[in-house]
């Protein structure tokens, strides 16, 4: 018997559709959520993969784009259409924000707080007159919002805030400072969240940001979210009228809004983690070491593998999550579950590619190091990975731990 | 005035199909609405933007999955649809003795179809559709003025292009360049939700027609072609392995 060398087949890698849906999650959802999946993806790859590289480069959010996201109607999906939403699932957002972020987070952040941290608080505590003056002018970006709760020296524990607002007959007047605020310099209302001074409770405001007293600096030396304007606000003897306070009271307020944003970054991060799983995919078939392709050596496999689990159990979890949610269930324990874990598994998988593409990894020639880059200030916004870990800690054993 | 745009849903042009058995193995593989269908949906939405009091209707042949490009449609801005649902493949010309029974119910006055259908790579749909109706037809089309009663395009020939004056209804195959297709937007996704998709079998459509929904060419087989790599290290001292890479890409490769 003779042996003869086989002849060499192309390998057939699995197909990115079939890497983004393993489990075919797809068959699950409705035929709205993957066509508004569909058309955001097909955005995202018309007017943000071919530019985000330079944007980002450049420190630069494109002003334009927000109007790009309004006229889509990709603001406030999951607001009813009466108000300029599209009365979309809590399904639809998620797979909206996986889209976006697979192009980057910096471009879902600014969706995240537009629709989440500042249409979601008007919508849900917001009186009549208020929803109607601004949540279609949100939803067509022909107004920004930004979400004001953070501060310099109030940031894990927002309890601690030092801004404050005072009564005087039908107006309120708020004094302080908040950094770290997404599109706060771009914005033409802020959501404020400040400590009443003689009852003691946190209270939130609809602020315009061309009131007296109130102004914005961007944050320069930002090494993460390059594509994202943060800022500092200062409030000094702002004037709010009592019409633009929202009706709700303490910090159950601020964070039921994080609630929202929180689970939809759970979902977001899957695209960043699917679109690093992607380029390394396709970089080690192209790259030869040591006579092969890469994607023929053991521990880049290993590595492919741990990746493609991850992002895939996440999906899993998200995808329940969102379900939950469409019932009411989403505790922010379980949100603090899925948030913490898949923005590990992406921050995982980034640095894992960035890896893989070794010089070229550290480039924005490719995704990967932006990505991770990026993944950093989303495993510390909206929650450290710690806050959360104290989260499900205290779910399990009752006790507070923070 | 009721305009008709054919769709048809085919593999994205992303995906990686692979051949097995001599047929395709499209499992894994994601479906979308044909780019060039999209330049009729979106030419028909600009007519009724630009003025025209105009209904407009797709009309689509294809499994069941096809309805997700029917939704698309749908969202972009058409009326209502019609889905023949067939699950066997058919060729262009029975494609089109089926449609054209429908287009003629309709009372269509104007037929946008997909300048060539992604999948097999056929530009004879439009065609074949102008023909089993009787209406004149403008292929590749790149630009398209309604007046009354007809139509003036102007469509790419061979060598250039020529501009065309078609009476009404009549058949308009579509370019690249005719447009550029709207993504739906989301709002209009879930509006979408609300108009009618009526779905009829194929089987009753020919039979009320009086068509044969029978494709005249036959599948035989379908090979997808790999390109496999080599993964060739030349051996040697620079000089030598320079000289060596030349001769193979000169005489085996053929690229120099
Ligand atoms: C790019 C960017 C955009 C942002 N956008 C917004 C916005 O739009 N609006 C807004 O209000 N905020 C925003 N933030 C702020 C963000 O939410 C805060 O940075 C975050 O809550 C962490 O607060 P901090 O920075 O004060 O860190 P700290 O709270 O000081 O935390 C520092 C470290 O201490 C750890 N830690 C905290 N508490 C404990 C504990 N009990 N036990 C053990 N360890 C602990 C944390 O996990 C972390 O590792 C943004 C931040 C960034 C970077």
């Amino acid at each position: 018997m003779t042996t003869s060398a086989p002849t060499p087949t192309a390998p057939t890698p699995a197909t990115t559709s079939a890497l983004q849906d393993f489990f075919e999650l797809d068959a699950l959802y409705t035929s709205e959520e993957r066509l508004i999946r569909d058309s955001v993806r097909e955005f995202v790859r018309g007017e943000i993969l071919p530019e985000i590289g330079e944007w980002w480069q450049e420190g630069r959010f494109p002003a334009d784009l927000p109007q790009k996201f309004g006229a889509l109607g990709m603001l406030g999906v999951t607001i009813p259409e009466e108000y300029g939403g599209a009365g979309a699932s809590a399904t639809a957002y998620g797979l909206l924000n996986r889209e976006i972020e697979y192009g980057d987070s910096g471009m879902r952040s600014f969706v995240s707080v537009q629709s989440s941290l500042v249409m979601y608080p008007i919508f849900a505590y917001g009186r009549e007159a208020l929803k109607r003056e601004w949540l279609p002018r949100l939803a067509s970006a022909e107004a920004i919002g930004c979400f004001g709760l953070t501060e310099p020296d109030a940031g894990s524990d927002p309890g601690n805030m030092r801004t404050r607002c005072r009564r005087v007959g039908d107006e309120w007047v708020l004094n302080g400072v908040k950094r770290w605020i997404t599109s706060g310099s771009t914005a033409h209302v802020a959501v404020v969240w400040a400590r009443d001074e003689s009852e003691g409770t946190v209270r939130g405001f609809l602020v315009e940001t061309d009131a007296g007293g109130f102004s914005a600096l961007d944050i320069k030396t930002k090494a993460s979210m390059r594509a994202s304007v943060t800022s500092e606000l200062y409030l000094d003897d702002v004037i709010v009228p009592e019409a633009s306070r929202l009706e709700v009271q303490g910090l159950r307020g601020p964070l039921s809004c994080l609630n929202q944003a929180r689970y939809g970054i759970a979902w977001g991060v899957l695209g960043a983690g699917f679109a690093c799983l992607e380029e390394a995919a396709a970089y080690v078939e192209d790259r030869p070491v040591f006579g092969m392709p890469l994607a023929g050596k053991q521990l880049v496999q290993a590595s492919l593998a741990d990746m493609f689990s991850d992002l895939t159990k996440g999906s899993l979890l998200a995808y329940h999550l969102g379900r939950l949610k469409e019932q009411g269930k989403d505790t922010p324990a379980r949100v603090s579950m899925a948030k913490r874990d898949n923005v590990r598994a992406a921050l995982r998988a980034a640095r894992a590619a960035r890896d893989l593409l070794g010089g070229n990894g550290i480039t924005t020639e490719y995704g990967a190091i932006r990505h991770m880059l990026n993944l950093e200030t989303v495993s510390t916004y909206e929650g450290t990975d710690t806050v959360h870990t104290l989260v499900l800690g205290r779910e399990i054993t009752g006790h507070n731990a923070f | 005035m009721k305009i008709v745009t054919i769709l048809k849903q085919v593999p994205d042009a992303e995906a990686r199909v692979r051949s097995k058995d001599g047929t395709l193995d499209l499992s894994g593989a994601t479906f979308v609405i044909d780019g060039m269908d999209e330049y009729g949906v979106e030419e028909a939405l600009r007519i009724r933007e630009g003025g025209a009091d105009a209904e407009i209707v797709a009309l689509a042949f294809g499994p069941k999955r096809t309805a997700e490009a029917i939704r698309t449609a749908l969202a972009m801005g058409v009326d209502r649809a019609v889905h023949v649902l067939g699950d066997e493949p058919l060729d262009a010309l029975a494609t089109a003795r089926v449609l054209a029974p429908l287009v003629r119910d309709e009372g269509a006055d104007l037929v946008f179809v997909g300048g060539k259908q992604a999948d097999w790579d056929s530009a004879a749909l439009g065609p074949a559709l102008a023909e089993a109706l009787g209406w004149p037809h403008s292929d590749w089309t790149t630009s398209l003025t309604l007046g009354d009663g007809a139509l003036e395009v102007i469509h790419d020939v061979d060598d250039g292009s020529e501009t065309l004056t078609l009476p009404l209804p009549a058949v308009v195959t579509t370019q690249q360049g005719l447009n550029e297709p709207r993504y739906p937007t989301l709002p209009n996704i879930m509006k979408a939700k609300r108009k009618t998709l009526d779905t009829r079998a194929l089987d009753e459509v020919a039979a009320a027609a009086g068509v044969s929904a029978t494709s005249t060419t036959e599948l035989r087989s379908a090979v997808i072609e790999s390109r496999a790599r080599r993964n060739v290290m030349i051996e040697g001292d620079a000089a030598s392995a320079a000289a060596e890479l030349v001769r193979r890409l000169r005489d085996e490769a053929k690229v120099l």
